[in-house]
């Protein structure tokens, strides 16, 4: 199997501070999931933005897609971000655009046709059982709306890889539980995912490999190899039953 | 219509409200001192024209007209036989009183007052021909005739028309200067301001170009409605200056107008503001953004 993600020894200090991040080495293989846990400030969300290219490692290695992220010019860069989809702790959803335009956004931003667009967002908000709310902006949606479109923005332009912060910090168990199934639904069709969350019962009911941060450092590495897709998640949902018209 | 907005990611914002007012404003500067710089430049050619070899010759006026006559043709035939003497135009009778006229009024048009006779030469510079020595041969003739080089008083004048002309594009070039400057500003405020959005474009893959061209392409329209605005104000000044101008009177200043020139230059204005606005708002983008990650 093909590593798409790769550390070696990297750390991470923001400005002249300490080192949040230190000597961090693992591997992800295409297709793999992982969850990503530790205590609040142990550096989750960093090493995150590290992984989705929003912030420069202080040292050592990080190669994504192959490539050295250390000889990646600003140019290449939004090349390698299209392939990586990102949902943020915060959504950081665009206020003053309808759910339709958020969700749009990736793609008019690779310039792919408006007709095209159209389709594929209109698909996929059917998909996260938005239909009725294409032209509602974020700020009077509700938070499990919100999150759907989040989570649309992120797969919108089919990536390869899939980091979502958090997902399932505000929301409520069975909405939690649905969130995971779409992950997974993903995960099927071959996208990499890496989870970051504190919800401890979703990592045991879903039985994937984990990646454990403490104060910086990575203490359990992923357990590579064919063995990842061993766990199948204890609950095996029907890929349609994403479709159900129900407000989440 | 949101599928019109496709490549609307930046919401509008405040700063958008004013820089229309002060592209228009600083348009309706630049317009003013374009159009004085083209209208100095017709007058400082006119006078550069007749200042470079003519030299005008007063010869007093005689006891009646028709010793004037005799007079003036004696002088022509001496002129001719001057070294360095190009040409001799003798000035009408008439059109001498329309030169007096602005002094005289109406009584100029009156045969009892003695006029005295002009003669305009043209003279080749490069000879050894000076007003001084024009003065002594022609006073021999007809003593009191003077002699009235227009050369060195002209080149002063034109001097200072022209240093006139260097200062309104002097204006010019500091107007565009902070113009440039305002769309600097106003793009940097803006991106603060969608500096989240911004974030946003760039984790889904938007290039500083595509970035960049939202900020530009509004640059652009906000640079026309602003610097077509500022030509509104400007056209009723123009006119209004021009009237002056005109009604200035007498024949002294070289007539100046709003000539087609003028107006083609004045409304060049409007292209070069937007596209220096777009250019200007686009490199401050992609500059602004090589900060970023
Ligand atoms: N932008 C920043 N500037 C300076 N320090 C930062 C910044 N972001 C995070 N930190 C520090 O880095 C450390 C790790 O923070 P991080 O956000 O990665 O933790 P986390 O594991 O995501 O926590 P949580 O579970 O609460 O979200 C913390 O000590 C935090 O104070
Ligand atoms: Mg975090």
């Amino acid at each position: 199997m093909t590593e798409v993600v790769r550390f070696e020894n990297v750390g991470l200090r923001y400005g002249l501070g300490p080192e949040v991040l230190q000597d961090i080495t693992f591997g992800l293989e295409a297709g793999s999931f992982h969850f990503l846990i530790g205590p609040s400030g142990a550096g989750k969300s960093s090493l995150l933005r590290l992984l989705y290219l929003a912030h420069r490692q202080t040292r050592g290695l990080i190669s994504l897609f192959g490539q050295d992220t250390a000889d990646l010019s600003r140019e290449k860069l939004p090349n390698i971000r299209r392939r990586i989809g990102v949902m943020f702790q915060d959504f950081r959803l665009l206020p003053h655009l309808s759910a339709f335009d958020n969700v749009a956004l990736p793609l008019r931003v690779a310039g792919i046709r408006e007709s095209e667009i159209k389709r594929h967002v209109e698909e996929l908000l059917v998909w996260v059982a938005l239909e009725n709310h294409m032209d509602v902006r974020p700020p009077t949606m509700s938070g499990g709306q919100q999150q759907r479109v989040a989570i649309a923005r992120a797969v919108i332009s089919r990536p390869k890889i899939l980091y979502a912060d958090e997902p399932t910090g505000n929301v409520d168990d069975r909405i939690a539980a649905r969130l995971m199934h779409l992950f997974e639904e993903l995960n099927k069709l071959g996208t990499t995912v890496v989870i970051a969350t504190h919800n401890e019962s979703i990592v045991n009911e879903f039985g994937r490999p984990v990646l454990r941060i403490d104060a910086g450092k990575l203490k359990i590495p992923p357990q590579e190899g064919p063995h990842i897709r061993k766990n199948e998640p204890k609950i095996n949902i029907r890929p349609n039953s994403l479709n159900q018209k129900e407000t989440i | 219509m949101r599928f019109n907005r496709s490549n609307l990611a930046l919401k509008k914002d405040d700063t958008n409200r004013f820089l229309p007012w002060i592209i228009a404003f600083m348009t309706l500067l630049a317009a003013l001192s374009i159009a004085g710089l083209l209208m100095l430049k017709q007058i400082s050619q006119v006078f550069e024209y007749n200042s470079q070899d003519s030299i005008t010759i007063q010869i007093p006026a005689g006891e009646s007209s028709d010793d004037d006559e005799q007079r003036t043709s004696k002088m022509l035939v001496a002129l001719k036989k001057v070294d360095g003497v190009v040409e001799t135009t003798r000035v009408s009778n008439a059109e001498i009183k329309k030169l007096l006229e602005p002094w005289l009024g109406q009584t100029a048009g009156s045969e009892t007052i003695p006029l005295p006779q002009i003669i305009d030469i043209k003279i080749d510079r490069t000879s050894d021909l000076t007003a001084e020595k024009l003065t002594r041969i022609l006073g021999e003739i007809v003593p009191g005739t003077m002699v009235d080089d227009h050369s060195q008083w002209l080149a002063n004048l034109v001097n200072t028309l022209k240093s006139a002309e260097l200062i309104a594009l002097c204006i010019v070039f500091l107007i565009a200067l902070a113009t440039i400057g305002t769309v600097i500003f106003t793009t940097r405020t803006g991106m603060g301001i969608h500096w989240q959005t911004l974030e946003v474009l760039h984790f889904v893959g938007a290039h500083d170009e595509f970035i960049a061209r939202q900020f530009a392409t509004r640059a652009f329209i906000v640079g026309l409605q602003g610097s077509a605005g500022g030509i509104l104000l400007a056209t009723p000044i123009l006119y209004a200056f021009e009237y002056i101008l005109k009604n200035l009177g007498s024949g002294l200043l070289p007539k100046a107008s709003l000539n087609s020139s003028i107006w083609i230059g004045v409304s060049c204005i409007v292209p070069v503001v937007a596209i220096i606005a777009m250019m200007t708002a686009r490199s401050t983008v992609i500059k602004t953004l090589k900060k970023m990650v």
